[in-house]
């Protein structure tokens, strides 16, 4: 292994995931909505991956399938596991599997339902215990307060149910829940976006200081371009099932290369009313991931298309140092970024 | 059209839901103007009373939601060649909420646009004969005239293909084509006040900004005054040229856009500015997050409902209700701070 | 650990609905205690649990609350009016509850039988006077019965009696037994099938799935009546009263399963897709355990609100079924059967006393459906803010 791999922690090579449209009396399948379609992406060790996109993209697909919540039709999931080493977690049987995932954990967007209501938080959170080391009794007790604790929760609440808590610290109930088992690896789809905003910043700064306190990876799944800005280290761009764009955070917010990119970035309204507005507005739909147009699926939006776009599928390619773009013009377009 | 024509004067609206756990106070204290041409934004997070606040206006407040207190003057004018003269006031507050008055008005002078725009149309009638209907509803016009018309406007908010779109089911549109459908039947019969109650929230940026662009152009063009409510600031930075900010049922900031983003007075506004993550802003460790959350609405904090949350609270803030002081010229707080009339500056 | 929260008390909750209730209290309560304390609000079901529970301890406790037994006869006294209860005599002086024998004549003008009150003589109400020997739930040998005219009294007719001259007071609290627990019998077959079924086809999905929606497809669209019928009409008459019983709450059960089958399959799969299931698979959760810990304690609030609107339609099922003479069998009474008695116009014009069966089938018919009703209301504790 390289060098480069080995500040890896996970790796996803190829990743799809499609879903079969049926009709008819016999159900018989007549195409694919190509949710996720071909996606390669890295996250290094303690970092954060912002993944976006808009609603579609599959950005939220991918996340499950990377931890098999959903399983992949095709691709290479490989995790570096504390105890085994590198595996690739699409391949694993049901036992091993358990045990990888002990390690990889998600945090849901709806703090609704994402949690059992007929549970008390001891129950919520001690579940993972439960289940994996077979936890009972005082251990089990101490464990859910600590980790109730860590997220900012009274350790007094252990029976209540859910019901008696507000959208925020049903989040911060869910992110519980997620550290149970001490993982390395979270996945966080879309975890404040259905908060308000003046919880939200409060979850934001708790996912920053788990992150240092438990050496904590992130993949950040969101569509708030500037919540992922705050957050992430790298960022992966994602249209109609594809991986467009990614590369540090510092380099694709003031110079994106894609012009997917630029174009989502310049239409984020900017709290300053002295902001320039000069917005690309993008121009008709996104594609139908079941009927995606030919060539780069971007090109009939796009303002800088040429004939080959409509033709040929541009690959992702490493343009400089760790910055992987989709684009057939990557190198010739200046693009504007957001300062 | 220009000049800058007073539509709407809301003056202390109180509109309380009394229910079986309590007296909710949906919204205690808004005062602002509408103003022909201009858009006024109306921010605040959920449970703030923003969109009761709406529906006060156009009086279809669910029950057993009232307005207890309050005028909404609405100001209707005559235009003579190029000149607009005042022709009279009604205070929408004492109309029947079922009556004639207010159905004339409803859909035909105020009209809204809602968040969702699915549960707002009619699934089992084409989008075109929807349009058609309120313009039949509200101008003599025959049938023909009505889809001349509504393919007309179908145009103007840039509905792709609109000759086969006004026969499309709203399931057969994008979530972006079903809002501009929306905007058509709102704009259908030139309302003088359009109220968008966060009608992008449900749309990605992208299509979100192509309706932003569409909204503003139209006001450019047909002149009507548009109250904004979302829970995005920079929604309002980009849309608006007025804002209020509310909390809990209260008004507790109301400015022109620069001098609320620029020079914010209430705590609340302030802290809420600092909070928020900005994409233009390169990796912070912390955000200036607001402590605690919002109350539950049976629950209200006394005094000033913001205090359990403000960094600047003091011992009677628990116990006044702030007055509503005007900080500098048209740039009005709620807040003791400013209650003995000296200004302090804040920071944006 | 530096920027923690302490969330302060008052935090929005789910359950304002319950404001009354201390906090704590509340935030600590099961989804079960929600429910209940939502229950109790609705007046209508609260009754219902009174009334209900008294029809159906009368139905088990039938006999000391009978006067007579199921099939004891009084010749001579067929189609007789309910008897009058006096507490006052003919001068007016007040004499505790006592009726009056009954004679029986004949009207000379419609040339009709008619009972005639006898006032020569009172007969004063006996109670917890011995009667006809039985046996409580089958096994305990008694005697003892709530009211009677003791032994050399005239018979009593509280409702009247019919066409047999039999008592149609103590025929219908014996007819409630069949009646009122052939909707537990049904409901419990039902269920068993719906929820078998239904969870099948839900859980695994793919052609299963298919097949067994299929299935239900065809079942819900035979006519339900005819089916009834046919099937009940099947039931051979010489089986003993148990088996006709068993057989009937097969037929009654044998229509209602497809339509909860698919409900429950709903329901599955949309509980599937919560993200709270999706969590615990992830942290290592076995399909034993999300069966039974995540998705089964979810919907059985859905199922009990289920229950209680079903069981009316298995009572109002046995009394059609027993009306039409397909479903239970004389000797064995049921309110269907003693309605069945009261098909002719005659019975309307003259002897209106002998549907009082038919009330009771109303009345309990009725009360299931305000508990119904509550239960539905507080079923989902969380959906009403």
């Amino acid at each position: 292994m390289s060098e480069r791999q080995d500040q890896r922690l996970l790796e996803v090579n190829g990743l799809k995931k499609y879903f079969p449209i049926k009709r008819g009396f016999l159900r018989k399948t007549v195409g694919y909505v190509k949710a996720v379609d071909d996606v390669s992406l890295y996250v290094n060790e303690g970092e954060t991956l912002g993944l976006v996109g808009e609603s579609g993209c599959g950005k939220t697909t991918s996340g499950r399938c990377i931890l098999r919540a959903i399983e992949p039709t095709e691709g290479e999931i490989l995790f570096k596991d504390p105890n085994v080493g590198w595996v690739n977690v699409r391949e694993l049987e049901e036992d091993a599997l358990t045990s990888v995932r002990q390690h990889m954990q998600i945090i849901f967007q709806d703090p609704y339902s994402s949690l059992n209501p007929r549970m008390t938080l001891l129950q919520l959170v001690g579940e993972p215990l439960v289940i994996n080391h077979g936890m009972k009794g005082k251990a089990l007790e101490d464990r859910v307060a600590e980790l109730l604790r860590a997220v900012g929760l009274r350790p007094e609440y252990l029976r209540r149910y859910p019901h008696a808590f507000s959208g925020g610290q049903r989040q911060r109930i869910g992110v519980a829940r997620a550290l149970a088992l001490n993982p390395r690896f979270i996945v966080c789809d879309e975890p404040v976006s259905a908060l308000d905003v003046s919880v939200q910043a409060q979850i934001l700064n708790l996912l920053r200081e788990l992150q240092e306190d438990f050496s904590l990876t992130y993949l950040f799944v969101a569509h708030d371009l500037s919540v992922v800005r705050h957050l992430a280290d790298r960022v992966a761009v994602m249209y109609v099932g594809k991986l467009v764009e990614m590369g540090e955070t510092g380099e694709i917010y003031p110079s994106p290369r894609h012009p997917y990119t630029e174009a989502l970035m310049s239409a984020v309204p900017r709290p300053d009313p002295r902001a320039a507005k000069d917005r690309i507005v993008l121009e008709g739909e996104v594609a139908d991931p079941a009927n995606p147009p030919g060539g780069c699926y971007f090109h009939p939006r796009c303002r800088y298309a040429k004939p080959v776009c409509s033709v040929e599928s541009p690959v992702l390619r490493e343009i400089t140092e760790a910055h992987f773009v989709s684009c057939h013009r990557a190198e010739e377009l200046s693009l504007t970024g957001v300062a | 059209m220009v000049g800058n024509r007073t539509l709407l004067e809301v003056k202390s609206l109180r509109t309380y839901f009394p229910l079986d756990e309590g007296l909710v106070r949906a919204v205690d204290g808004a005062d602002f103007k509408l103003v022909s041409g201009k858009t006024l934004g109306v921010v605040g997070e959920s449970g703030c009373g923003k969109s009761v606040t709406a529906q006060s206006i156009l009086r279809i407040v669910p029950r057993p939601g009232k307005i207890v207190e309050g005028e909404l003057l609405f100001h209707r004018y005559s235009k003579e060649g190029d000149a607009f003269s005042m022709a009279d006031v009604v205070d929408l507050a004492k109309l029947d909420p079922r009556g004639r008055d207010i159905r004339r008005i409803r859909g035909n002078e105020i009209a809204m646009v809602f968040q969702e725009p699915m549960t707002s149309l009619s699934p089992v009638h084409t989008m075109g004969n929807q349009i058609a209907e309120v313009i039949l509803l509200h101008q003599k016009v025959s049938q023909a005239e009505a889809r001349e018309r509504t393919l007309d406007i179908l145009h103007r908010v840039g509905m792709p293909k609109p000759s086969q779109t006004i026969d499309s089911y709203p399931f057969e549109l994008s979530g972006g084509m079903r809002q501009r459908g929306m905007i058509a039947m709102a704009l259908s019969c030139h309302p003088s006040l359009l109220i968008a109650d966060e009608p992008t929230t449900a749309l990605d940026v992208t299509t979100e900004a192509q309706i932003l662009d569409l909204m503003r152009e139209l006001q450019e063009e047909l002149g009507m005054a548009i109250m904004y409510i979302t829970h995005d600031l920079g929604v309002v930075a980009e849309m608006a040229e007025l804002a209020v900010v509310m909390y809990l049922g209260k008004v507790v900031e109301r400015a022109d856009v620069d001098s609320l983003f620029y020079n914010p007075h209430h705590p609340y506004t302030k802290a809420l500015l600092r909070s928020i993550p900005r994409i233009t802003e390169d990796r912070r460790k912390w955000l200036e997050a607001i402590r605690g959350m919002v109350p539950d609405p049976y629950n209200m904090p006394s005094g000033c409902p913001f205090h359990p949350r403000c960094v600047s609270a003091q011992k009677q803030c628990e116990e006044v209700d702030p007055p509503w002081v005007e900080v500098e010229p048209e740039h009005w707080a709620r807040c003791v701070l400013y209650a003995d009339g000296t200004t302090e500056t804040g920071q944006g | 650990m530096a920027t923690i929260e302490t969330p302060t008390s008052g935090a929005r909750s789910d359950t304002s609905i319950l404001r009354d209730k201390d906090e704590e209290h509340i935030y600590t309560a099961s989804q079960w205690q929600l429910m209940w304390w939502q229950f109790r609000k609705h007046k209508a079901a609260m009754i219902a649990i009174v009334v209900l529970g008294v029809m159906y301890f009368l139905a088990l406790f039938a006999e000391p609350f009978a006067v007579y037994g199921p099939t004891e006869r009084f010749p001579r006294f067929e189609n007789v009016q309910p008897t009058r209860i006096r507490f006052i005599d003919e001068e007016g002086q007040f004499r505790g509850p006592f009726m009056y024998e009954l004679t029986r004549t004949v009207d000379p003008a419609t040339v009709r039988v008619v009972f005639v009150e006898d006032t020569s003589e009172m007969y004063p109400l006996r109670f917890f006077t011995p009667g006809t020997p039985y046996k409580i739930l089958g096994i305990f040998p008694a005697s003892l019965r709530l009211v009677g005219s003791g032994t050399d009294g005239p018979p009593i007719f509280l409702f009247g009696s019919d066409h047999l001259g039999r008592d149609l007071y103590s025929r219908t609290l014996y007819g409630s037994r069949i009646s009122l627990f052939i909707g537990f019998g049904g409901v419990f077959l039902t269920f068993f099938f719906g929820i078998t079924l239904g969870g099948i086809s839900g859980y695994l999905g793919g052609t299963t799935d298919e097949v067994i929606m299929r299935i239900i497809d065809f079942m819900v669209s035979i006519p339900q009546i005819p089916l009834w019928m046919g099937l009940a009409a099947a039931v051979p008459r010489d089986w003993p009263v148990i088996r006709t019983y068993f057989a009937i709450t097969l037929i009654l059960s044998i229509v209602g399963w497809g339509g909860l089958a698919r409900a429950v399959r709903g329901k599955l799969l949309s509980l599937r897709e919560e993200d709270y299931v999706m969590a615990a698979r992830v942290y290592g959760a076995k399909p034993r355990r999300l069966i039974f810990k995540y998705l089964l304690p979810n919907f059985m609030s859905y199922l009990l609100v289920s229950v209680t609107i079903s069981i009316p339609f298995m009572i109002l099922g046995e009394t059609a079924l027993s009306f039409l003479g397909l479903g239970i069998q004389p000797p064995a009474v049921s309110w269907g059967t003693l309605l069945r008695d009261a098909q002719r116009l005659t019975v309307v014009a003259q002897r209106p006393w002998q549907m009082i069966p038919g009330a009771f089938v109303v009345a309990a018919v009725l009360m299931f459906n305000f508990i119904g009703d509550g239960l539905r209301d507080a079923a989902d504790p969380y959906a009403r803010l």
